[in-house]
């Protein structure tokens, strides 16, 4: 059992706050993934858990056990750094045993511990070679190797795999994947890519600017998010965020104008919209903006320039420029050798989401 | 395919042009070379030569007998305290090795790598003392040994070398490069922080710790001046005094002789140099380098 409470949380470095009012449970056997740009404090609330970094204000406790002021190495949690954090003077096998012989562990159960991690990581072969004799990729493993001798409660990963190619990037996730099935411990993973978030995490924790954004299942975030923040951050081709003006509303739909500056009218299904508001922002994920066909012409369909046409062989990205200046991408599953040449995209106003001023999420009410 | 033709092509067509720079340069490194080496080599023919042939008067650039000279070195070690004073000398500097590198390393790892209240204006102030002579500090550190009672000791002639502000900015700029992420590692795995030092720290430091350790080595061989003031009894001098008293300018030994007692004196660090010349050339480079 692991579970970890972190309540009130904040992290200032001299006059800059780094960190503001953070507050997570994380269950044990948990994989959860923090995301954000970069400088947005993900690292530091790691360094938090793991104790190499004292919280200004707040309190962690795991299973119920207040860790404040316990020491890094007694806290259950081991760490995995984005730079590996090898001793170079060391073979594998004594870097994955340093800790034990630290905490005076006879000989014989050094070897065992560290044979049985080495093992699960199908480094037997490597364990007598310098971590400057290893590649990237059994590097990593060792640093792995390295916590999983630990036993530790929680397991913290800060950018483990930012430094590896990217098919060795796709290698190395399912094999933590498969890792975090086999021993079903509690993980907390560090990533600025939404990528990686998405394909590792139980849980997806957004941070930007020291705050947490959002936190919950991945496609919960993608399909759900509570800001613009975070429905820009998740998703790749990003989300296409249009302005409009709000013309009418009705009890279960507005009908917005003025959409990028198209003369294009849409009635979006919205149920409860407050009608003191009168400019919105949509956002519309890039698979819900498809190109109008040639021969057949709708109300809503909206006059574009189109900048660029990224052809991926499976999808198609055409990028394009609305009167506003606002930029839109459409996907196109069967175009193929497209030239940029004005065209008219169709959006999807069931899809909708729309955000205030300040970039909230504005909510139906009153729907089921 | 053409480009690669026209490659090998270029490669086989350019002969090494010898520029007037290229024989500026290997002119000037001659000269130099032979302005280093010719006192040596001098010193070699003018000891492995019959007694009484003039050397200087009637010039012969190469030795003549090494019978001669072999004898002369037995002499001298036979019938002055030269063995002594190579103990002395070797005690001396060994020491002072000793106490350089641990006394530095252990400051440094914890100027290097830690933040403590004070740390700015002390290390700044140890600096500092880099850049005031010997010859001020000599006389209050003398006092100071004759205070303590370690005239004529060999802690009186090890103690004031122990502490190297050189050998600690070396070093502390050194363990600067080590990376953060692994001491914080080494912590997380539960080290205290003086096994931090012992198994992580010390280890990847090799490196500057035997750089140091010849140039300490070089620096304490040669030095002449200490000794020369902590040691007044004859029978506790180091190389460097015995060799001075050859020196002396009414000494009675005869020329031949003085040269052989200096070559004795130069064998160590040349020894010493041929076999570390490569972390030598590095060390001083490196010192260079990041000042
Ligand atoms: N020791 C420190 N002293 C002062 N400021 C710091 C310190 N450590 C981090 N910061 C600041 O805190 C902010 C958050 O840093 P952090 O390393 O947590 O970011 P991050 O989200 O991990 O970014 P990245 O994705 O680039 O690793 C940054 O603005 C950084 O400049
Ligand atoms: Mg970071």
């Amino acid at each position: 059992m692991a579970q970890l409470d972190i309540t009130g949380v904040a992290k200032t470095f001299g006059a800059v706050d780094v960190l503001r009012d953070i507050n997570l449970n994380i269950r044990s056997g948990e994989f959860v993934v923090f995301v954000g740009p970069s400088g947005c404090g993900k690292s530091t609330l790691l360094r938090i858990i793991s104790g190499l970094e004292e919280v200004t204000a707040g309190e962690l406790r795991l299973d119920g056990e207040r860790l404040n002021d316990v020491d890094p190495a007694r806290r259950g949690t081991a760490m995995v750094f984005q730079s590996y954090a090898l001793y170079p003077h060391m073979t594998a096998a004594e870097n994955m045993g340093f800790s034990l012989k630290m905490a005076g562990a006879r000989k014989s159960e050094i070897r065992e511990k560290v044979g049985k991690a080495a093992a699960i990581l199908q480094l037997e072969r490597h364990m007598d070679r310098r971590p400057g004799q290893l590649s990237g990729g059994q590097k990593q493993r060792v640093a792995i190797g390295r916590a999983i001798v630990r036993e530790p409660k929680v397991f913290l990963f800060d950018e483990p795999l930012s430094n590896l190619d990217a098919e060795l990037r796709v290698q190395m996730r399912a094999e933590l994947i498969d890792l975090h099935r086999r021993l079903k411990t509690t993980m907390i993973y560090v990533t600025h890519d939404q990528v990686e978030a998405m394909t590792l995490a139980d849980r997806m924790v957004v941070l930007n600017g020291g705050v947490i954004q959002q936190c919950g299942r991945p496609l919960d975030l993608y399909d759900d998010p509570d800001n613009r923040f975070v429905a820009g951050f998740i998703g790749s081709p990003k989300m296409n965020f249009l302005s409009a003006t709000v013309r009418e509303v009705r009890p279960d739909a507005i009908v917005l104008d003025d959409i990028g500056g198209s003369s294009a009218s849409l009635v979006v299904p919205f149920r409860g919209f407050d009608p003191s508001g009168r400019t919105v922002e949509i956002g519309i994920r890039p698979e819900h903006v498809r190109l109008a066909p040639s021969n057949e012409r709708l109300d809503g369909d909206v006059e574009v320039e189109v900048t660029l046409v990224e052809e991926l062989g499976d999808v198609t990205y055409v990028h394009a420029s609305m009167p506003t200046g606002e930029r839109v991408i459409a996907r196109s599953d069967d175009a193929r050798h497209r030239a940029e040449t004005p065209s008219r995209i169709r959006l999807d106003p069931s899809r909708f989401l729309l955000f205030d001023a300040a970039g909230r999420r504005i909510r139906q009410s009153g729907a089921a | 395919m053409t480009i690669a033709l026209e490659a090998t092509e270029s490669r086989r067509r350019r002969w090494p042009t010898i520029t007037a720079w290229d024989l500026c340069r290997w002119a000037l490194a001659i000269s130099v070379t032979i302005v280093v080496v010719f006192p040596i080599w001098w010193m070699i023919n003018v000891v492995f030569t019959e007694p009484g042939t003039p050397v200087s008067i009637n010039p012969r650039l190469y030795p003549t007998s090494f019978a001669a000279g072999w004898d002369k070195v037995a002499m001298i070690l036979r019938e002055t305290g030269y063995l002594h004073a190579y103990y002395m000398s070797m005690a001396y500097a060994l020491l002072t090795i000793a106490g350089v590198l641990l006394l530095g390393s252990m400051a440094a790892f914890e100027f290097a790598l830690f933040e403590f209240p004070g740390k700015r204006p002390l290390f700044g102030l140890i600096m500092l003392s880099l850049m005031v002579p010997t010859a001020v500090t000599i006389i209050p550190t003398y006092l100071l040994t004759a205070d303590l009672g370690w005239i004529n000791t060999m802690q009186g002639l090890v103690a004031p070398g122990l502490a190297s502000a050189f050998g600690l900015f070396l070093l502390v700029e050194f363990m600067k490069g080590l990376p953060k992420e692994m001491i914080e590692a080494a912590r997380l795995d539960g080290a205290r922080h003086f096994q931090i030092y012992w198994h992580v720290v010390l280890p990847l430091t090799r490196n500057a710790m035997v750089t140091l350790a010849i140039l300490t080595f070089m620096k304490t061989w040669g030095n002449f001046i200490w000794p020369l003031i902590v040691l007044s009894n004859a029978e506790k001098y180091t190389v460097s005094q015995v060799v001075g008293l050859f020196n002396a300018p009414f000494s009675h030994q005869t020329v031949d002789v003085v040269m052989t007692a200096n070559l004795l004196a130069a064998i160590p660090p040349l020894l010493f140099f041929l076999i570390f010349q490569r972390k030598i050339v590095e060390g001083i480079a490196m010192s260079g380098s990041k000042g």
